[in-house]
């Protein structure tokens, strides 16, 4: 268990809730269409204080895992209000407890800008889902825009200390960890996107 | 609606904000050079402050990514002009340059992301 990442999560789980008003109106209704595409047993990776339950569809059965558990402390509170079940667990994404190909669906919303070693990460999602199995991901990444990713990257060394990562190429990573990509959406200009990806049957 | 309007509310704050601290840290004479470097850090914090206490109410990258640009590159320019002393005269007449350059690069982003918005790899399609 990443302990220091562990920590800094913690600590923003006080207000990690506060953005949850805006992001909700304005990207809510992205979350819930890729959401939507949910299937069989599913994992959600990093779930915060399950701000984004409401989003997926009913009468699923979702593991929830996050590194924090005092985000899975307000998380439990969520919990209740989902019509399906969510069982959540304090776990690291990067060292999960499942056996191999044991989802369908693996969903994440703001993730991979978080995890210190991504690749680790997604291949460990990789192992878990089973062939054919999705991934289904709501990230934000470094612009392709020349002045807006020099910024990014300028201010990733201060943002990173109390949060996200702002330069990730998560797109990339995802290819790097081994997925087929299926669809990439840009949903507010080249940096807040939906990444769908596959796990193909032979590799 | 109430997210458009506060969008424009938002770049115009950052702008008038980074115009007005700008003018009054750089004085005309100052390095051109110094000037800007000073100019774009004056941007970086006051668009880190503003956007954190505006992206509860219009959303976090709504916020930050104009407010950024609005910053950090509006305090670069307000800084080489205010240098040059080749300006505003007046407070308000820096408050409303910083305003205007808000409100365009709000705008600007807000095309960009109509262009660059939907689907750029679909491959079952």
């Amino acid at each position: 268990m990443d302990r220091e990442t562990q920590r800094k999560w913690d600590s923003a789980s006080r207000t990690l809730d506060l953005f949850a008003f805006a992001e909700d109106r304005r990207l809510g209704p992205h979350k819930r269409r890729l959401f939507s595409k949910m299937r069989g047993a599913t994992l959600m990776v990093a779930a915060g204080t399950g701000n984004d339950f409401k989003f997926f569809p009913p009468s699923m059965h979702v593991v929830a895992i996050d590194i924090s558990p005092k985000m899975l402390e307000r998380a439990a509170r969520k919990v209740a209000e989902y019509e399906g079940s969510i069982e959540l667990r304090e776990m690291d994404v990067c060292d999960l407890e499942f056996a191999e190909a044991s989802f369908d669906t693996v969903a994440t919303a703001c993730t991979f800008c978080s995890v210190p070693k991504p690749i680790v990460g997604l291949r460990e999602l990789r192992r878990v889902l089973k062939p054919g199995g999705q991934i289904l991901m709501f990230e934000h990444v470094r612009s392709g825009i020349g002045p807006l990713g020099i910024l990014m990257d300028l201010m990733t060394p201060l943002f990173r200390r109390v949060g996200p990562e702002l330069n990730r190429d998560t797109v990339g990573n995802v290819q790097k960890a081994g997925f087929r990509l299926r669809r990439v959406e840009n949903i507010y200009l080249d940096v807040v996107k939906i990444i769908e990806a596959v796990k193909d049957d032979a590799t | 609606m109430f997210f458009a309007l506060g969008d424009y509310l938002a770049g115009i704050l950052v702008g008038v904000a980074t115009a007005l601290v700008v003018r009054a840290i750089v004085w005309p004479g100052m390095d051109m050079v110094i000037a800007m470097l000073l100019g774009m850090a004056i941007g970086m914090v006051l668009h880190l402050i503003l956007g954190l206490v505006l992206s509860p109410i219009l959303g976090m990258f709504e916020t930050m990514m104009p407010a950024s640009l609005i910053g950090m590159y509006g305090g670069m320019l307000f800084a080489m002009r205010d240098s040059m002393a080749a300006g505003s005269t007046t407070h308000a007449a820096t408050a409303l340059v910083g305003a205007i350059f808000g409100a365009i690069v709000v705008l600007g982003v807000k095309i960009y992301d109509r262009a660059l918005r939907g689907a750029v790899l679909d491959a079952e399609n």
